[in-house]
Order: C-alpha cells, then sequence, then structure tokens
C-alpha cells in the first residue's frame, strides 16, 4: 500500500452488474438530462472562443460545481472508499489536501491566468506558458507534456465508463465503452465546454447529492461515527490510527503529491479562462472548498463504514477492498440511493473525460500549430474533429488489454504535476524564472515520470515504502527548474512583455 | 523582499522534501527522521507557494501573515502530533468527535480546519490584497495599448504575440 498516488486513482474494478428496474430508469433519466443539455449548449457554441473557453461567460456557481465535478473521479466513489477500507486512514491523505488547494489555486493561478485571457485573449494553458515566456518551444513542450498525460487519463476513464454503464444497464463492457464515449463524444463535439460545462454542474450536483446520502445513511445505520469507531478499534486499531496502514512516509508523500501537484491539473486549472467576471474569484475558493467536501463525504463514510459492518458481521467480508461501495450499496442502502450513486459514478467520469477530450483537442488544432509557426484557420470545426478523433481513439485503447490501460493511467496526476507546476504555477508569480529554467523543467517532469513509472511498472525496479515516480518526478522538476532559472539568470526579467508583467504584478 | 523570502523558503522546503525521498532509498530502511523532513518541509512549501502568488508587485502580503501563518503552523502540528503521539487506540480510547484523538487531529485539524481559515482570509481582503477593478481596467488599458500598437491582444493572431 505504500506505492500509487495514481494508480488507485483507476477505476477498473468489477462492479457487480445491478440492472434493477429503478437503477435503469435513473440511469435513462441521466443520459436524458445529458442530452437536452447539450442540444441547449450546441446552439450556443458559434466559435473557437467558445468551443474551447465557453466564451468567458461562464458565472460564479456554475463555474465552482462544474470544477468540484471535473475534480473528483470515479476513484471517489468506488476505489477510494476501498483504499480505505484496506489501507485504514493513511487513505485520507489523497483527499486532505482539498482544505488548501482550492484557494492555492485561487492565490497562486486564478487571478493570473484569468488576468491573462484579458490582456492576451488566452484559451489554453500551454497558450500561458507560451506567454510568459515568450517562446513557442515552452508552448509546444509543455502542450506535448499535457497531450501525453490525456493520452492515459483518456483510455482509463474510457475503461471506467464501460464499467460503470454496464454495471446499471448490464450490456457487456464493450457497448458500456462505446455508449459511454458516444455519449460524452455528442456533447463535447456539438457544445464543446460549454456543454461540458452545464453538464458538469448537473453531473456535480448529483454526485453531491449522492454523497451526502451515503454518508447520513452510513451514520445512521452505524448509530454515528463513535459507534462506528469503537466497532473498529476493537477489532483493528491500527486502521483508526492516523496513518492508517500505510507508513508515515507513504501518507505524507500522498499529501504531497495531491496539494502541490493540484496546481498541474489542467482540466480544473483551465477553467480558471471561463469566468464571466474576474472579480467573482472572490468567493470561488470557499465555494469549491465546501462542494468537494460535501462529494467526499462518501470517501470517508463508506471506507470507514463498510468496515465496521463487516467486522461486527452486519456484512460480509469482502472480495476486493474495491468492492466497499457496490456492497453497502446493494446490500444496505434503499436501491434508488444505489441508482444515485452508480449515475453519480458515471457523471464523474464522463465529466473528466469530456475535459480532457476538448483540452486535448484544444492542444492539437491551437498549441501544436502555434508551436511550429502555424494556425489552423477553422479551430472550431478542427476541434470538433479532432473531438472525435480523440474519443474514439480512447475507446479502441480502452478495449484492449486491461494492464496496458492501467499503465496509461497510472502516470496522468504526477505527469501533470511535474511537468506544469515549476513552469507554470511559480513561473507566473516569479519574474526570475527564466524560458530556460521552464523547459529545462517541463522536459525533466516528462522524461523521469515516463522512465520511472516504466521502470516500476515493468518490475525494473522498485521503489523504496513511501516513495513514488509522481513525488520524485515533481521534487525533481522543481530543482531543475530553480537551478537552471538560477544559471540562467542574466536579463530573466527584461525577456517579459510589458502586458504579462503587469498582470505578473498585480 | 516578502517575494524573495517564500522563494527560498519554497526552495529549502523542497529540498528537505527531497532529502526526505532519498533517505528511504537507504538500505537499512528508511531513516525515522525522513518522515519529518517531509512532515515540516510540507507546510512551508505550500504556505510559501500561497504567499509567492499572494505577493503584488514588490510589496507585501500585509494582513494575509497571520492566516498564512496560522495554517502553516496547524498543517506543521498536525503532521508533528501524528508523528509524535504514542499510538494509545484502544476500544476505551476518548473519542473526539467520534474519533480517536490522534486520527481527530489529522481529520479535523488538518483536514478541515485550514478551510475555515484560508478561504474566509481570501474572500475578506480580495478587494484590497488580490484583484480590484481599478487592476482590471489597468490590464484591459494595457490590452488596448497594445492592440493599437499593433499586436492584437485577439487569440487568433497570437502567432504575431508570441515571438
Amino acid at each position: 500500500m505504500s506505492e500509487m498516488p495514481a494508480a488507485p486513482l483507476l477505476l477498473q474494478v468489477a462492479l457487480p452488474t445491478t440492472a434493477q428496474p429503478a437503477v435503469i430508469a435513473v440511469g435513462l433519466l441521466y443520459f436524458a438530462v445529458i442530452i437536452a443539455i447539450s442540444v441547449w449548449a450546441a446552439r450556443r457554441t458559434r466559435t473557437a472562443n467558445d468551443f474551447f473557453v465557453a466564451g468567458k461567460g461562464i458565472g460564479l456557481i456554475a463555474l465552482t460545481v462544474a470544477s468540484v465535478s471535473v475534480s473528483v473521479s470515479g476513484f471517489a466513489f468506488i476505489g477510494g472508499p476501498g483504499f480505505i477500507y484496506a489501507a485504514g486512514l493513511g487513505a485520507m491523505y489523497i483527499v486532505l489536501p482539498a482544505a488548501v488547494t482550492n484557494v492555492m489555486g485561487a492565490w497562486v493561478l486564478a487571478k493570473r491566468m484569468r488576468l491573462l485571457a484579458e490582456a492576451r485573449g488566452l484559451i489554453t494553458i500551454p497558450d500561458a506558458i507560451g506567454a510568459r515566456y515568450k517562446s513557442r518551444a515552452a508552448q509546444g513542450l509543455s502542450a506535448i507534456a499535457i497531450l501525453v498525460g490525456i493520452v492515459g487519463y483518456m483510455a482509463t476513464n474510457a475503461l471506467a465508463m464501460g464499467v460503470v454503464i454496464n454495471s446499471i444497464f448490464g450490456i457487456g463492457l464493450g457497448w458500456g465503452i462505446w455508449i459511454g464515449m458516444g455519449v460524452t463524444l455528442a456533447y463535447s463535439a456539438s457544445g464543446g465546454i460549454l456543454a461540458g460545462i452545464y453538464n458538469d454542474v448537473f453531473q456535480g450536483t448529483l454526485m453531491a447529492a449522492a454523497s451526502v446520502l451515503v454518508f447520513l445513511f452510513v451514520l445512521n445505520f452505524g448509530g454515528g461515527l463513535g459507534d462506528i469507531s469503537r466497532t473498529i478499534l476493537a477489532h483493528d486499531p491500527t486502521f483508526l490510527g492516523p496513518w492508517g496502514r500505510l507508513t508515515p512516509l507513504a501518507a505524507l508523500s500522498f499529501f504531497f503529491v495531491f496539494s502541490m501537484g493540484s496546481l498541474g491539473q489542467p482540466q480544473a486549472v483551465h477553467k480558471y479562462y471561463m469566468l464571466r467576471d474576474p472579480l467573482q474569484l472572490k468567493w470561488y475558493p470557499l465555494l469549491k472548498t465546501l462542494g468537494l467536501i460535501l462529494v467526499l463525504l462518501l470517501y470517508f463514510g463508506v471506507g470507514v463504514g463498510v468496515k465496521a459492518f463487516v467486522l461486527d458481521g452486519r456484512l460480509a467480508p469482502l472480495t476486493s477492498p474495491d468492492q466497499a461501495t457496490p456492497t453497502l450499496l446493494l446490500n444496505v442502502t434503499p436501491i434508488v440511493l444505489a441508482a444515485l450513486v452508480f449515475s453519480g459514478v458515471a457523471a464523474a467520469t464522463m465529466s473528466a473525460a469530456n475535459s480532457f477530450i476538448n483540452i486535448g483537442a484544444a492542444i492539437v488544432t491551437h498549441d501544436l500549430p502555434i508551436a511550429f509557426g502555424r494556425r489552423v484557420s477553422n479551430e472550431l470545426r478542427w476541434g470538433r474533429v479532432v473531438t472525435v478523433l480523440i474519443a474514439v481513439a480512447a475507446a479502441v485503447t480502452a478495449q484492449r488489454s486491461g494492464t496496458m490501460v492501467a499503465f496509461l493511467g497510472i502516470f496522468g496526476w504526477g505527469l501533470f504535476a511535474s511537468t506544469l507546476v515549476p513552469a507554470l504555477a511559480v513561473g507566473l508569480n516569479w519574474q526570475g524564472a527564466t524560458r530556460a529554467g521552464a523547459m529545462a523543467s517541463i522536459a525533466t517532469g516528462l522524461l523521469v515520470t515516463l522512465a520511472l513509472e516504466t521502470a516500476a511498472y515493468w518490475k525494473v525496479f522498485t521503489f523504496p515504502a513511501g516513495v513514488t515516480a509522481s513525488a520524485v518526478a515533481m521534487v525533481s522538476s522543481f530543482l531543475v527548474f530553480f537551478i537552471v532559472s538560477w544559471l540562467t539568470r542574466h536579463g530573466a526579467a527584461v525577456a517579459i512583455d510589458s502586458d504579462i508583467r503587469l498582470v505578473m504584478d498585480i | 523582499m516578502t517575494r524573495r523570502i517564500a522563494l527560498l523558503a519554497l526552495f529549502v522546503a523542497i529540498v528537505a522534501i527531497a532529502t526526505g525521498y532519498a533517505a528511504a532509498f537507504n538500505r537499512g530502511g528508511t531513516p525515522a527522521w525522513a518522515p519529518w523532513l517531509l512532515a515540516l518541509g510540507i507546510p512551508v512549501a505550500l504556505g510559501a507557494i500561497m504567499i509567492l502568488g499572494a505577493v503584488r508587485g514588490a510589496g507585501g502580503i500585509g494582513r494575509l501573515k497571520i492566516p498564512f501563518a496560522l495554517v502553516i503552523l496547524i498543517l506543521m502540528m498536525g503532521f508533528v502530533a501524528a508523528l509524535a503521539l504514542p499510538a494509545t487506540e484502544n476500544p476505551l480510547s476518548r473519542l473526539w468527535l467520534g474519533l480517536p484523538v490522534r486520527a481527530a487531529i489529522v481529520i479535523y485539524g488538518v483536514g478541515l480546519l485550514p478551510i475555515i481559515v484560508l478561504p474566509i482570509a481570501y474572500a475578506m481582503t480580495f478587494e484590497t490584497l488580490t484583484l480590484s477593478a481599478e487592476d482590471i481596467e489597468r490590464v484591459r488599458e494595457s490590452a488596448r495599448h497594445r492592440s493599437s500598437a499593433g499586436s492584437p491582444p485577439d487569440s487568433k493572431e497570437e502567432n504575431a504575440i508570441i515571438r
């Protein structure tokens, strides 16, 4: 249990097939709402700006709920509670950073990214890196890094969709993947990020409602948190220790990777461009943090609750930790609540997939051409074409061996963190950062992550307990960024355009 | 000055965290002091990067000193307490809001207390220390100036902007 910042984020469990009338009815209702929102959004999407950043016209509440939705994957509903069931409270170090990450993002990135959109009309994260360092090469390199991460995330999300949809409708994994991806593709290609945002609002609300209801149900069923704790302490006191069954280094490592690394997650950072009025950022961190806490109640409640219910004999021992949520839902809670949660999991995977498809399409049609000194004449049309290609490629990849998909999904979070946090988050706040420092840092993050994850995956190399490829890559990327920037520091501040310097000074 | 201190603190904290990881490669197993480096380094790194983001120009962070210091201390004390307090969890343990003491410190202290401090401080100081309508107008004016000087800020013309 000591190695896995990203591995447990996969949703590749064999969920039980529910296929009961109530579950199917809620599932169909869920898809009907998605389609209705998408049709509405498609009618409002007329330009590339609408397609990629919703015309910078999203209000505070919509942006907040959408941002919560893309920040939480199916892992929070299935893999996470299972991880707590297996590792005890040490698994909480993945989600505890939520208390600081949103406000940290607001201070470090939100204001400057949103002002960059005012100053330059930027629409992508590599755009910001290109403008900050006056470098098409830096823009291209960061675009490639993000694209590599997206390949992995998309394949695992497509597989996760297939797993959940098969669980709801009982139609088989292959059909589940194609139907899930097809629906996501339909709204991504037609309504772009606008459809994505408003579907995220619906999906985020659904996830929060499902999470709160399940948490309250667990507390009620277990006689309160105190009784649940007493049951666990009588059988397995280590479970409720501050590190659970993890080593302190492993738990703290989770906290580091998932706190600092949050500043490099494109699906969340990209949203800063979209806020209609920059002054609305004032309440964004508070609202988003509260939203995240609601969505994560299930993570804690089910993980701890199921442990107690198994220990006191009210639930049979699980065949695998990932069965914690399905076992609770199908044996203890009302079936409608189970249906809500399964739809919530589908929502989480589709929401994440939509965001990544949109960001990937922007990279292919916007950032990479710019890096090569070219422009795509009709970004909206080509954005839609690339959206289809990415979705189909992800669905095809997801049909291949689980081993390959697992490998692709392992490095997403760590790759984004190690390639983007120093160059973007520190770079936008430090005029002494240089183009050479940024490019060296991005390259280091990319190479170290890929090399270490590959070596670890093929068991060429084993990390000591508590050390992960993501953590090593992020630390290496930071150090390279500082050292190379320092070595090339002469003239660093002069190499920044005056409007960008103004954004960095405010 | 504040920016420099924050940068230095971030660098030192990252070096401390890197040292903690490097120590784990020790053939005799992870030394007992390695997690302490992370327990101290992580709060400093997070606090430093937040301060770096909050600084305006060559100025300081004003009233934000207090919430930043408070949250760095909360995180540090939470991790240190979890490392230092003896393991006394048993069926008769006293529970704090339903959890044994060390778990409660981590879940409620590290996981919930910062929510009460930082987002509120962010909202309360937003206009004065983070972003005002005048700031936005200055950026828009700069964009207009750049546009009239021949480098339109429109994304369609970005190729001309990125040299």
